[in-house]
């Protein structure tokens, strides 16, 4: 038997693979490194996630209740409540008095999308935009919302949406890894939770499916840089004399495994060159940054990593996962939001925009979203002006874009309180179902066997939302 | 539509209803007829088997099948579904009105269902749940264990292959054993000893060194999911956590019995008399995840840990996933939800609590405190379902409690009870899979029916007896099988071998894989001289790079000084959120659940953190300056003393020729001697072979 089958065999027993993805899948054990075609039904081929971390108020962005201005201060009506869970920070609270959103909301564009005044530029491409007003979710804390988003569950371990993907559509590039996480602070609440490697882990998937961190100080990708002292020749000879001892041993072993490593150390190398080159932002023209702002050149900012997240798209990495913190803001929402927003919504719609001229937004995903809403009554002191905001599961807002999504719409509605779904709820589940779809997946034939179980991102829920797509 | 209009005319003529359905003569026909070929023994599509009453009445994975007493669940709703996605059958014509009307009347009715059809359960048949029985060793080999491997061998017309040669033996022995390479001249004096004693003397050696409980320790450690730290998003710091792990490393080395180590893990705090190592141990199941950010929902993390117990007792001694249980029956395993409550009773009568050793240190304990248990409806903790009291699973042995109710202690007896079909056979696979690189059960967290069958049922039953003759003896186990000739074998590879067996399923040759990530880090350091040896203790945090560290952690009294930094890999200190990321990228169990089977996974990342991580470039800079220093003075002898080292082997002519140009190449240049042969321990380092067990 050819050794690759050999391996492949042995994975299989391991790995339960079915339908379109079991071929996508094979064939990335077989070519470890080389391209694959997407899945035949895929609308899209890649996904940047933007996620908002920390829980964005849909109440303040883009979820607008007029009708609350009249209820400033009101007690929340216990039929609108409705024994929701409180979190520790305001299950002591003796009130739920309405706060209304300070800021003034207009329709944008001919869809005639409901934005507030603090996201402008994103409200200059809602055409493009799809605004999924009715999502909720299970958890009330962050580390398991945030889990849940990303992995299909609350408790940790199992495999994060990105190893999902790159187990089941592989890679395009051959110089760069197929799921790359870039992380950010936002200037909104600087206390936000951290966020853990384990939300890009592999799971009981194979390892090499997990994301990889790029990092905004020292080397973009862990141990990327030479030791002092040793030379890009060094590395090369280093490499060739490596090659040539381990094929010896694979002569005298028959083991098909070295010829793997020997693969790998070459992929390292490859990456040595092709990491750098995707992080230097010099080649880009001064419009670039006149589209992003002048954020996108400070290293570590959403800014700059929108601006990566695009260079990642161009070439051709399956899976772009940002993470943007500071938006939780129990207290102080005005003053935190504002500064968020100034953060986050320029580089939003500059990514959008950017891909869209690029011609990359017609097989590109975008999603931009958090993990929880925020309530509509305030946590501590309420005035005209300052209120804070707790989590909130029941319900809130992501906008989606690009491939195989509905442009310039609205799906979803919440009652006049923004407090629950009135109309067309999305679950986390339905809206990881429905990114799948678009990437050609079916979200219940992508399976991996563990521990006697076929286990899916979408758990045994998860439908697909056919009102969002195009 | 259609459909609809006609079941209604139906409902009033059709005789059976009203009249009682039997489901003998009128339901089963349309099961066995239309329904088993999908959903029986055989096949169960969708998850759902309607052979078995209790399965049929679970239902699959869209939910119920029956909902008894009424029209309810998806057999009803499928049979006259007109949608391509849902109607049952799914080809071929649809169920007649009659039949459809038949199962409604039923379902109606009760779903009445006598026991004489209720069908056999997956479990009863099941191989794992059945008594040990010791089989008869065939004939062909001395050693018991190259008898049964041959027996299936040469029924293919294979036999074992030759032994591998005597340094490779010494080094897998070693890395097996240990977890650190042996030095270059007790591979030669071994190589020189030709008696016949030679290799026992040298297993006996590595079994009584302090290092073999540092290896298997580790082991253990992975299913124990143990952690220094809290998990979670506070994730706050264990301080005491390490005096567990020691207990567990003193325990392999003092060989322990495997059924007095389960006890005090489980419920040495409820042992007559108990001592404070013995309440030590109980710290295994302290190591569940705690989340101290949740100031709304102590008690739903609680039932988490609870849970978590539940789960990793299941997985560690009796190989079972009973995560399923926790929010429904599960289709194919034979744990019921109520079950995993009854389970669940015995960890929820249990509190965290310190005791107090000498000096100031408290170290995390359990003990027994009285505490109803309800069933968690669809596994939510907020839905109280029937009250249970603490119980197993009825496909296993009675359980004998001491007094009116079970506790921890009587649960813990009854796993290491000789009549326990399990244990034996799950620790002796663990063992197994340690030897050998796969168990003989190649899916050690699953035993139940989904799991995979033995490749060898008869030397794994063999084995698990004889574990128990030798009561519980871990080393003498370890130590009978690594004499077998099967052990010894060579790990190559030969075309027909492949052809006949390409995952090496029949043993006909010994496996070669990667070391795991703790034992990366260990061979580094010992070949290049820098392993600092010392034993226990609180762990080390080696360097993080730059930006890598976040929060709370962060702290300076973490940071060691400059020769702890070199300890083993099962000192570095383990943080649920933040693993080491040296140890993570070669697949080191994370502490977050127990974990019975590493990945074993070759990535890019492997590769940059070998060549450029300042652990292994200070490592090769030790060796290169440990090779011109102590290898003689030609190029020829330092780099057989550098093959030595690090593989325990000379060079072939080859492999000297190309390390011999890359020395002469830095030399033309005029690179100093500590250059030079920095750049031959980099490629020793960084070979296939040097991270390999052959």
């Amino acid at each position: 038997m050819h050794p690759v089958l050999e391996v492949l065999q042995f994975q299989s027993r391991r790995a339960f693979l079915s339908g379109a993805v079991g071929t996508a899948a094979l064939a990335s054990l077989l070519h470890a490194d080389g391209p694959k075609p997407a899945a035949p039904a895929a609308k899209a081929k890649r996904i940047v996630y933007l996620f908002q971390s920390g829980g964005p108020s849909h109440l303040d962005l883009f979820d607008h209740k007029p009708e609350l201005a009249k209820r400033f201060a009101e007690n929340l009506p216990d039929s609108v409540r409705k024994g929701q869970r409180l979190t520790g920070m305001t299950a002591t609270q003796d009130t739920f008095p309405v706060a209304p959103s300070k800021y003034t909301f207009a329709r944008h564009g001919k869809s005639g999308a409901w934005v507030s005044e603090l996201m402008p530029n994103v409200a200059g491409v809602a055409d493009h935009l799809c605004f999924v007003k009715a999502m909720h979710t299970e958890a009330i804390n962050h580390d398991p919302a945030i889990t849940f988003c990303q992995t299909g569950a609350q408790l940790a371990g199992r495999p994060s949406f990105g190893s999902w993907v790159s187990y089941g559509l592989g890679s395009t590039n051959k110089d760069l890894p197929a799921f790359v996480v870039l992380v950010s602070q936002g200037s909104g609440n600087p206390t936000d939770q951290p966020l853990y490697d384990r939300l890009w882990g592999s799971g009981f998937l194979p390892s090499r499916f997990q994301g990889v961190k790029f990092r905004s100080q020292g080397d973009p990708v862990l141990f990327l840089s030479n030791p002092d002292g040793v030379s890009a020749d060094d590395r090369r000879k280093l490499l060739d004399d490596l090659a040539k001892l381990n094929e010896m041993r694979q002569a005298a072993t028959g083991d098909p495994e070295i010829g793997t490593r020997t693969a790998q150390y070459e992929m390292a190398f490859r990456m040595q060159k092709s990491v750098p080159e995707l992080t230097d932002l010099n080649d880009e023209p001064k419009s670039t940054f006149k589209l992003y702002g002048d954020d996108a050149k400070k290293p570590g900012t959403f800014a700059a990593n929108c601006l990566l997240a695009r260079r990642m798209i161009e070439r051709d990495v399956r899976f772009v996962q940002l993470y943007h913190r500071g938006w939780d803001q129990h207290v102080n929402l005005p003053k935190q939001i504002e500064a968020q927003c100034k953060d986050t919504d320029r580089a939003s719609a500059a990514l959008v925009t950017d891909l869209r001229q690029r011609g990359l937004l017609d097989d590109t995903l975008v999603v931009w979203g958090g993990e929880f809403g925020r309530t509509v009554y305030s946590q501590g002191k309420l005035t005209k002006d300052n209120y804070g905001r707790d989590h909130h599961p029941r319900c809130f807002t992501v906008w989606l874009t690009g491939g195989g999504i509905k442009c310039g719409a609205s799906y979803g509605e919440t009652d006049d309180y923004g407090y629950n779904v009135a109309k067309d709820g999305v679950s986390v589940h339905d809206l990881n179902a429905t990114l799948l779809h678009c990437l050609g997946l079916d979200h219940e034939k992508l399976t991996y066997k563990y521990q006697g179980r076929h286990f899916r991102l979408t758990d045994v829920f998860g439908s697909v939302v056919k009102g969002v797509l195009a | 539509m259609r459909f609809a209009l006609a079941l209604s005319a139906l409902a009033v003529t059709f005789p059976a209803h009203g009249a009682d359905v039997d489901f003998a003569r009128d339901v089963r026909p349309i099961f066995a007829k239309h329904c088993v070929r999908c959903h029986g023994a055989k096949k169960h599509e969708g998850g759902l088997r309607l052979d078995v009453r209790r399965l049929a009445l679970v239902g699959g994975d869209t939910g119920p099948a029956l909902v008894p007493g009424t029209a309810k669940g998806e057999l009803l709703r499928r049979v006259v579904s007109t949608d391509d996605k849902l109607k049952m059958p799914p080809d071929g014509d649809p169920l007649t009105a009659e039949q459809v009307a038949t199962l409604k009347a039923w379902a109606e009715q009760g779903a009445k269902w006598p026991d004489e059809f209720a069908g056999k359960e997956p479990a009863d048949d099941h191989w794992a749940f059945k008594p040990v029985m010791r089989p008869a060793v065939p004939r062909g080999a001395a050693h018991p264990v190259d008898a049964f491997v041959l027996a299936i061998l040469s029924d293919k017309g294979l036999k074992l292959a030759p032994a591998a040669e005597r340094r490779t033996l010494f080094r897998r022995l070693h890395l097996d054993l240990t977890g650190l390479p042996p030095a270059p001249d007790e591979v030669a004096a071994f190589v020189k000893d030709t008696s016949a004693s030679a290799y026992e003397k040298a297993v006996d050696k590595l079994l009584a060194s302090p290092h073999f409980g540092e290896r298997w320790g580790r082991h253990w450690l992975d299913l124990a999911r143990f952690a220094e730290s809290d998990g979670y998003e506070n994730d706050n710091l264990r301080p005491e956590a390490y005096r567990y792990r020691d207990w567990v490393v003193r325990a392999f080395n003092d060989d322990v019995p495997f059924d007095r180590f389960t006890v005090e893990q489980l419920a040495g705090d409820l042992l007559p008399g108990a001592t404070n190592e013995q309440k030590t141990a109980t710290g295994f199941h302290r190591n569940t995840l705690w989340n101290s950010a949740a100031s709304g929902d102590k008690e739903e993390f609680r039932t988490y840990a609870v849970k978590d117990r539940v789960e990793t007792t299941g997985l560690a001694w009796m190989g079972l996933t009973l995560g399923c249980a926790k929010c429904h029956s599960h289709k194919y395993d034979p744990v019921a939800h109520r079950e995993f409550y009854r389970l669940y009773a015995f960890f929820n009568q249990t509190d965290n609590t310190e005791i107090r050793l000498e000096g100031k240190a408290y170290i995390p304990v359990l003990r027994e405190l009285k505490r109803d248990t309800h069933v968690h409806t669809r596994g939510n903790f907020l839905q109280k379902g029937e009250a249970v009291a603490p119980g197993t699973p009825v496909f296993l042995p009675p359980l004998k409690a001491r007094g009116a109710s079970a506790d921890r202690l009587d649960l813990a007896r009854w796993l290491v009870d000789p009549a326990h079909p399990l244990t034996a056979r799950v620790a002796v696979n663990h063992v197994w899979q340690h030897l050998f690189g796969e168990g003989l059960v190649r899916t050690p967290e699953n035993f139940g029916t989904t799991g995979e069958k033995p490749t060898h049922p008869d030397l794994l039953d063999w084995l698990a007896s004889e574990f128990v003759r030798l009561k519980w003896s871990r080393k003498a186990l370890i130590k009978f099988v690594v004499m077998s000739a099967t052990y010894k074998q060579s790990s190559a590879r030969t075309a027909k071998l492949t052809a006949a067996d390409p995952t090496n399923a029949l043993l006909g040759r010994q496996n070669r894989f990667r070391v795991e990530a703790e034992i990366v880090r260990d061979l580094a350091l010992s070949t290049s001289g820098l392993l600092n040896p010392k034993l226990g203790g609180p762990s080390i945090v080696p360097p993080f790079p730059d930006g890598l560290l976040a929060q709370k952690f962060t702290a300076e009294s973490l940071k060691m000084p400059g020769p702890e930094q070199h300890r083993r890999g099962i000192y570095v200190h383990v943080q649920r959120t933040l693993q080491h990321p040296t140890l993570a990228v070669f697949d080191a169990a994370d502490g977050n659940t127990a974990c019975a089977k590493r990945d074993r996974s070759t990535t890019p990342l492997q590769a940059l953190t070998l060549l450029n991580d300042p652990v292994f470039v200070e490592c090769a800079r030790a060796l290169g300056a440990r090779i011109a220093k102590r290898g003689g003075d030609t190029t020829a002898a330092r780099m057989r003393y550098g093959f030595e080292v690090c593989l325990s082997r000379a060079p072939t002519a080859r492999e000297l020729a190309i390390l011999t140009e890359l020395v002469e190449t830095h030399e033309k240049l005029g690179a100093k001697p500590d250059v030079v042969w920095f750049g031959v321990a980099r490629t020793l380092l960084n070979l296939e072979e040097f991270t390999t067990r052959e």
